[in-house]
């Protein structure tokens, strides 16, 4: 899962942020200190079959 | 001639986030345990080394606002954290080493603290965990 | 730039009684007992959360008038109660959240303290229950 940076307590805000083991992840984004950027998986589509 | 150090701009991480502008004394401690090994024969008693048990204590300026104290502590209390203080806000070295604890314990976490007229300060205790120092 | 709380005027409720105008100083830690989990293999303690028993500790003016101190808080000592503490009375929100203990236990109520020349002033504390914030 990747994150973003939103606070300058981090540092540059935009900048990616790569956690190492032992930060407490939950804590940071409840802060608001980073948000996730993982998107969300869209669902195949189905395409309408033509009716002659 | 001595040299001191004044803590004019020191560096304090609370995981990972840095809360240097809320804060107004860290004070890290090595503890590194004595375990008492006198005997028969001694005049005088003598120790040796048992666990380390280092502790981190802050005083910060409470804050709820974004990104301020509270924000960064609420979700730590009860948890092990990773914290770091250095002399100065610099690069590291040897005369400015950083010294971290990974997994220190938050078991206490003030909420509210203050009296009128004051602005209000929270006191905090990391305990335990792991001991590391870098100076590059 | 880092930003701070001035407790000038907080809400302070026990009961069903704000008592914010007798209050001096209140401070409510939050408070997550560390059990030790250190083992053999470890060169250093390590600690995991055990139970919360926050607590809240105020000061007020003792007063005897009715509707004061002592008459909201005279059925309180040796039973367990409700204590809400904010750090403004603006409205709840994220930056100003409401702390609640709910069913913590008062042990004792003093009733007469004071010295000549002073003010009577009262400190209680209560300790345990249910730990909330609520943030509107």
């Amino acid at each position: 899962m990747a994150y973003k940076i939103a606070s300058e307590r981090l540092g540059k805000i935009g900048d990616e942020f790569e956690p190492t083991d032992d930060v407490n992840i939950e804590a940071l984004i409840e802060g608001g200190f980073i948000q996730s950027t993982s998107k969300v998986q869209k669902t195949a589509k189905t395409e309408a079959s033509e009716q002659e | 001639m001595a040299t001191s150090t004044y803590l004019q701009s020191p560096s304090v991480v609370i995981n990972s986030v840095d809360v240097s502008d809320q804060t107004t004394s860290a004070t890290f401690t090595r503890v590194i345990e004595q375990l008492e090994k006198t005997a028969f024969g001694s005049t005088n008693r003598s120790y040796t080394s048992g666990l380390e048990n280092s502790t981190l204590t802050v005083t910060l300026y409470q804050s709820f606002a974004a990104s301020e104290t509270y924000a960064t502590l609420a979700a730590l209390v009860g948890t092990n954290v990773t914290v770091s203080v250095a002399p100065a806000s610099g690069a590291q070295s040897a005369t400015n080493p950083k010294f971290t604890l990974t997994g220190a314990y938050l078991e206490s976490l003030p909420l509210v603290a203050g009296s009128y007229g004051q602005l209000s300060t929270i006191d905090i205790t990391f305990t335990g965990g792991a001991y590391t120092v870098a100076i590059v | 730039m880092a930003t701070t709380t001035l407790l000038q005027n907080p809400t302070v409720s026990v009961g069903a009684n704000d008592l914010t105008d007798q209050c001096t100083a209140a401070t409510f830690t939050r408070v997550i007992e560390q059990l030790e989990k250190t083992a053999f293999g470890s060169t250093n303690r390590s600690y995991t959360a055990g139970l919360e028993n926050s607590t809240i500790t105020l000061t007020l003016y003792q007063s005897f008038a009715s509707t004061e101190t002592y008459d909201y808080l005279k059925s309180i000592v040796g039973t367990s109660t409700n204590v809400v503490i904010k750090a403004t009375s603006a409205a709840t929100s994220s930056t100003n959240p409401q702390f609640t203990l709910t069913g913590c236990y008062l042990e004792s109520l003093p009733l007469i303290t004071g010295s000549y020349g002073q003010l009577s002033t009262i400190d209680l504390s209560f300790v345990g229950g249910s730990y909330s914030v609520a943030t509107s």
